[in-house]
């Protein structure tokens, strides 16, 4: 977001258009859990809130489950309010949403669920607005940035008019595409009136529950027949009886611009849905009915494809036309409308070199712990989490990654199989903020049923990999304001452990003699599971200082044994082919020094020393 | 019209060369659409940008259809490469001497001579704006770069870019 610009146009992300969105529909509470490509809805709201002197609330939720509960509880309190998680918070927050579908709302809720086609920085492909349909709620799926914006100001309104949370479904080029973007003006901060008791209604038992799933299909029923964005809209007139393309959401900018672009396609009709759930079946049958051939083109699930009923005609992902894995790239889309008119796909040359693979950053506080597990632990199973420390996979100190919280969950059933001789031990290693998120329950289940493994909490103080949002261990709040800070090691005894210690990963001795502990204490003596908290901040903080220490390595002593490019895995650190020698790169090293004490030849010294 | 890729590893600051010049095509009134590469590659990882002035609606150019590719490191031009359309420039951070269709600058060296080899991105740009046909120029980069409320910033960005327009 810039500031400068006098007009009211500015060159936004999806995702700030989306929090530019909430803010001029009214909004008083939003809460997020932080997740690719989902992140910045909450961060540009706090710019938003700072720049307009907004008085909304904001919040990073402990997890998506909470941010609902946060924003369902305020909407029931009469405020407008938003939740915004990635598509597999929406997993974790399913329990809460689906009953809030029957329940109703007060004031607008917006669920904002970012999807991730690919996937690029996800577990799964999963299609948000197909959830939307199980839960039975209405879903809008954004194209482009500036429509990201309209449809988060509508989706507050239709939430309201029909008291059924409503969701925003950006998928990931919407969320991280860039563009201009008219701002309009924002609303007040208005409510619909305090929360009035009546338990048949928000406390509702089974019995009531019968009733609102009733009520809840009446109103489904009324958007399908009532809301134009359930009908499909004619973007782009062709022949009227040849070629039909139903489009919806992220891809239909791609299908947009490969039909705009290439006149042998002049002949076929386009339509975008906006609403793809619940659409308008019957006008989406009489598109199909009226053309010789109907495609339908969206990710990543067949919604709209599925509500034609009749689909003779029809083909799309059902038909194995448009495959049923994998982003609709603007390539893979032109290849697919060609076909569909009748032209063989163009050739085209892949690139021809692999892609860099990503690395934990040069002096991030996961490698040296990484790597002191693998020594310590050289037999054991390494059960890991999601966020940047997934990167063990690297160095070879993360055998599984599930879901949020899983290493714990996961390490407990590990424990309780026997493994191959010599191969009995399992370690878990999760970040600070996956612990906060899910990895409590499942601690407090190991230590309840004196689960043998080890814990290493990696704890970097932020949740790094989506760029730095504040735990509950942090003493501010999403905009700064004051939090009270929930103290990891005493959370962690009061799940019950009784080992737990703190170290810092850089510190060589320390730490091999914290986990030898620990090894003695659960695999030795028997005690259960122990719990090392691996602590130092994220390197990529702004407010981290650097060692301004750098090293180099003497062709001497050494005898180009790889350990520090293979076990420690160090990007600062590379063969030199030609000159058969390693050499640290002082643009990338980030002076932790810790290879000075891990190279076995001792062959790393201070620069210039 | 102008279709463009940004390409470097993750850190080098593509996504912020990507919104500069977004940005300042945004402001002149011109529709503007890009895509960032985020999460677990921009840790090191090949990354990329695309960005397309003009009537677009997605955010991806297609394969065969960009006018230039700015790239921050020479091993991962080859990696986007295939995006260039034919007649397409290569600018690229490199001492290697200029080929056809491949303009190069050691922007690395120079940014390290200026004390941060962080500010490569900004010589890369300012060596692109005296490149014939790309969309911004060098008087836009300076108020652009001028804006910065954070003065050591505004400073280095303006002596980096300023080397980068020189070439040195």
């Amino acid at each position: 977001m810039t500031k400068e610009t006098s007009t009211d146009v500015r060159f936004l992300m999806g995702n700030e258009a989306i929090g530019r969105g909430v803010i001029e529909a009214g909004c008083g509470v939003a809460a997020a859990y932080p997740g690719t490509p989902s992140s910045e809805v909450l961060e540009s709201l706090v710019r938003w809130k700072k720049e307009l002197g907004h008085p909304v609330y904001l919040e990073w939720s402990i997890n998506e489950k909470v941010a609902f509960e946060v924003a369902y509880g305020a909407s029931l309190a009469g405020a407008r309010s938003m939740a915004a998680m990635k598509m597999v918070g929406l997993n974790v927050a399913s329990d809460a949403v689906m009953s809030a579908a029957y329940l109703g709302v007060r004031g607008g809720l917006v669920v904002v669920v970012a999807d991730d086609p690919g996937p690029h920085s996800s577990q799964t492909e999963q299609d948000s607005r197909f959830f939307a349909w199980f839960a039975k709620i209405p879903v809008l799926d954004p194209g482009t940035p500036a429509e990201a914006l309209q449809m988060t100001r509508k989706a507050f309104d239709l939430s309201e008019k029909y008291q059924v949370p409503v969701l925003l479904r950006p998928c990931l080029r919407v969320c991280h595409a860039r563009q201009d973007v008219h701002l309009g003006t924002p609303l007040p901060v208005a409510g619909v009136g305090p929360f009035e008791k009546n338990w048949t209604r928000w406390a509702a038992i089974p019995k009531f529950r019968l009733v609102l799933h009733g009520e809840l299909n009446e109103k489904l029923e009324r958007i399908r027949q009532e809301e134009p964005d359930a009908r499909p809209q004619l973007i782009r007139r062709g022949r009227g009886d040849g070629l039909a393309v139903i489009t919806s959401g992220s891809v239909s900018s791609h299908v947009r611009d490969v039909i705009a672009t290439d006149e042998r396609l002049d002949e076929a009709d386009l339509y975008k849905v906006d609403l793809p759930f619940p659409a308008h079946a019957e006008a989406l049958q009489e598109i199909a009915d009226n053309h010789a051939a109907t495609l339908v083109m969206e990710e990543t699930y067949p919604v709209l494809e599925l509500q034609i009923r009749d689909r003779r005609k029809v083909t799309g992902r059902l038909s194995g036309h448009v495959p049923p894995q994998g982003e609709l790239i603007p390539e893979l889309v032109e290849d697919i409308i060609g076909k569909a008119a009748g032209r063989e796909p163009a050739a085209r040359s892949a690139p021809s070199v692999k892609p860099r693979r990503p690395s934990l950053c040069a002096g991030c506080p996961h490698r040296p712990a990484f790597y002191m597990i693998r020594q310590i632990f050289d037999d054991a199973v390494y059960t890991g989490d999601i966020g940047c420390y997934t990167l063990g996979i690297n160095m070879g100190a993360v055998d599984t990654c599930l879901c949020m919280g899983a290493s714990v969950g996961m390490a407990g059933g590990f424990a309780r199989v026997a493994a191959p001789e010599g191969q009995t031990r399992v370690v878990a290693t999760i970040g600070d903020s996956t612990f906060y998120h899910a990895g409590v329950p499942a601690l407090i289940n190991a230590v309840h049923t004196r689960a043998p493994f080890v814990l290493v909490i990696m704890d970097n103080s932020v949740t790094a990999m989506t760029g730095g949002q504040p735990t509950p261990a942090n003493d501010y709040l999403a905009d700064g304001s004051p939090g009270e800070p929930v103290d990891m090691e005493r959370l962690v005894r009061g799940c019950g452990v009784d080992f737990v210690e703190i170290v810092d990963p850089y510190d060589y001795s320390g730490m091999k003699q914290t986990l030898e502990k620990a090894r003695a204490f659960t695999f030795e003596a028997g005690q259960g599971v122990s719990v090392v908290i691996a602590r130092r901040p994220c390197v990529r903080m702004p407010n981290v200082e650097l060692p301004s220490e750098r090293f180099e390595i003497s062709s001497e002593r050494c005898d180009l044994c790889m350990t520090c490019v293979r076990d420690l895995e160090c990007p600062a650190i590379h063969y030199v082919k030609g000159e058969k020698r390693m050499e640290i790169d002082v643009d990338l090293c980030a002076g932790c020094g810790f290879c000075v004490e891990m190279c076995p030849s001792q062959a790393i010294e201070l620069k210039g020393a | 019209m102008v279709e463009m890729i940004l390409c470097g590893r993750g850190g080098q600051g593509i996504v912020f060369l990507t919104r500069q010049i977004g940005q300042m095509a945004a402001a002149k009134g011109l529709n503007v659409i890009s895509s960032e590469t985020h999460g677990m590659a921009v840790r090191g990882g090949s990354i990329n940008s695309h960005l397309r002035i003009g009537p677009f609606f997605s955010p991806l150019i297609r394969q065969g259809h960009a006018d230039f590719l700015v790239s921050l490191d020479a091993s991962e031009t080859a990696n986007n490469r295939h995006f260039l359309k034919s007649g397409g420039l290569i600018i690229e951070n490199s001492p290697l001497p200029d080929e056809p269709q491949i303009r190069r600058i050691d922007a690395s060296a120079i940014a390290r001579r200026l004390g941060r080899v962080q500010l490569e991105n900004v010589v890369l740009i300012g060596f692109a704006s005296t490149v014939d046909g790309f969309p911004v120029s060098g008087e836009e980069l300076r108020s652009q770069f001028a804006k910065d409320p954070r003065e050591a910033i505004r400073t280095m960005n303006l002596r980096a870019l300023e080397a980068g327009r020189g070439g040195r």
